[in-house]
């Protein structure tokens, strides 16, 4: 009796054990790999390569939401969908030549920009020193001729530096939360106030599905700009919403005959003017029943709980 | 007289909260949500009430009457009220130096070395317009509980009873301006009207600490000293 409980406990044993050394033998192959993961003034910061995919990520905190992501055999291309649409800012300006990026994340807009058009002078503000690092230590980030990094927060960035520009690029996250004072009217204002005439602000904005922030903020951007345009990336949760200066609007496919001259004998690895075809709409007349946000009155994280009252999808 | 003391406090605490929440609003469109600007405005505000309950606590002592609790508290809306009218300029003074430390022109970049700037320096100029901004407010706010706690063992004559429960009124009442603030007055209202009712709410309670003091006080039942 004895040694018939001994064997079954052995056997159960050894079963458990047999368990325990496959799910280590599965995982060890699957398993992401994290490379980085540390506190930051900001943040948590966390690098995790999924090889599987070949690729290799940057996260925010406990945010599950990817910051960016770059292929591990070519780390200047583009992966996520939405830093494609971004890049569709450069092809509603005629010539960008002075280019600013609020918002470093992964590197991979600044680093496809300075690949593709060497000739751009591109400023970056990040407000994390450490992403800085990370994004040299582990996202082929290099320094070049016309691009500079600055380390502050935007908006301090905007209003305290006269500097004019082409093309803004808005691209503020802290992981899931959207900074207040980064989507206020003053703000967007102050941004519309440091471009060159036919300039254009261009932000990207990611939601997990549609609620009064979005709507509130994309009423700013209307309220702003004579012209705004929206692109919808696919089903990634990411819009990104185009402030023009130019009082004309530019058309479907006049925008994408731009972007076929923007690419035009260089490797994207990604059909620019077919992208501003998919996902071109026009926000200026649309309507929005939101206010726009202000300095006084963002309670963000109050609206991006709520559902919205109206949504025009647009045509 | 201690419903009245505890409702005083209660109020009070809670529209010091309010305060320091709205304070974060102002100071992030000019000095960034930065963690530095959370600790400097927390900071101002406990240093605020050290000072406060330091300087209430001795004025308790010399003839406590609740018409002087009263005209503190409205000395503290009056200030709570006057703050967007000059916030916007005391924060842009306080701003280090002009412009961001940017050379005009492109450095002789070349190679591969990362160009990055430093930002500069926030963290006494941060501290320096929350002072200016949020010092005056929260020290007469501090003035507050002390006091309070000395009108209610003058009339009360239990020490530790009328202490734990001024500031145990006290304390409920900051709960309740920090969960109201975040939860819905924010959203309601925005930072303007939130500093401005705050501080209409501080003279409305002050000049009623003024009159309770004519009605409970002129038979005379504390009032011997």
């Amino acid at each position: 009796m004895r040694s018939t409980v001994a064997a079954a406990l052995m056997a159960t044993v050894l079963f458990l054990g047999g368990v325990g050394v496959w799910v280590a033998a599965q995982s060890a192959d699957a398993e992401p790999q994290v490379r980085y993961d540390r506190e930051s003034r900001y943040y948590r910061i966390r690098v995790v390569d999924y090889e599987k995919e070949g690729r290799r990520c940057l996260h925010f905190s406990k945010s599950r939401g990817i910051q960016s992501s770059m292929f591990l055999d070519d780390p200047y291309r583009l992966d996520l969908r939405y830093s494609k649409s971004m890049i569709a800012a450069l092809a509603l300006h005629p010539a960008p030549k002075d280019v600013l990026l609020v918002g470093l994340g992964g590197a991979s807009i600044p680093k496809f920009i300075n690949k593709h058009w060497p000739d751009i002078r591109l400023d970056i503000v990040e407000i994390d020193p450490d992403v800085v690092r990370v994004c040299q230590e582990w996202f082929a980030f290099k320094g070049a001729p016309g691009l500079r990094v600055i380390v502050m927060d935007g908006r301090i960035y905007l209003k305290r530096n006269p500097k004019a520009y082409d093309v803004i690029l808005l691209d503020a996250y802290a992981a899931d939360r959207v900074p207040f004072h980064l989507t206020t009217s003053e703000f967007i204002a102050l941004a519309k106030s440091r471009l060159k005439p036919g300039g254009l602000v261009a932000s990207n904005l990611w939601e997990h599905g549609v609620n009064r922030f979005y709507n509130a903020e994309l009423k700013t951007f209307q309220a702003t700009f004579p012209q705004t345009y929206l692109f919808k990336c696919g089903t990634s949760g990411n819009i990104i919403v185009f402030g023009a200066l130019n009082e004309q609007r530019v058309a479907k496919m006049d925008w994408a005959k731009r972007a076929k001259a923007l690419a035009e004998g260089r490797d994207l690895g990604l059909d620019l003017p077919r992208l501003v075809e998919a996902e071109y709409s026009v926000l200026t007349d649309r309507r929005i029943d939101e206010k726009p946000l202000t300095d006084d009155m963002a309670p963000v994280d109050t609206l991006r709980n709520e559902p919205p009252k109206h949504f025009d999808e647009g045509t | 007289m201690r419903a009245v003391l505890l409702t005083a406090v209660f109020l009070a605490g809670g529209a010091l909260m309010s305060l320091e929440m709205a304070s974060f609003r102002l100071v992030q469109p000019e000095f960034g949500s930065d963690i530095i600007v959370w600790g400097s405005l927390i900071s101002v505000f406990l240093g605020g009430l050290a000072v406060g309950a330091v300087l209430g606590g001795r004025l308790a002592d010399r003839g406590p009457r609740l018409w002087k609790l009263g005209l503190v508290l409205v000395a503290a809306g009056a200030v709570t009220m006057a703050l967007p009218l000059y916030s916007g300029a005391v924060l842009d003074w306080m701003f280090p130096g002009e412009g961001a430390p940017l050379p005009a022109e492109w450095g002789a970049g070349g190679g591969t070395a990362l160009l990055v700037y430093q930002p500069p320096d926030l963290r006494w100029p941060t501290l320096g317009a929350g002072t200016i901004l949020f010092g005056l407010p929260a020290l007469l706010l501090g003035m507050v509980s002390p006091y309070s706690a000395r009108l209610f063992v003058h009339a009360m004559g239990k020490l530790g009873t009328g202490v734990g429960q001024v500031y145990g009124a006290s304390t409920v009442g900051s709960i309740a301006g920090t969960l109201g603030t975040a939860f819905y007055l924010i959203a309601w209202m925005g930072t303007r009207w939130l500093l401005i009712s705050n501080g209409l709410l501080l003279v409305a309670l002050g000049l009623a600490l003024g009159v309770a003091d004519r009605l409970t006080d002129r038979p005379g039942a504390a009032a011997k000293s």
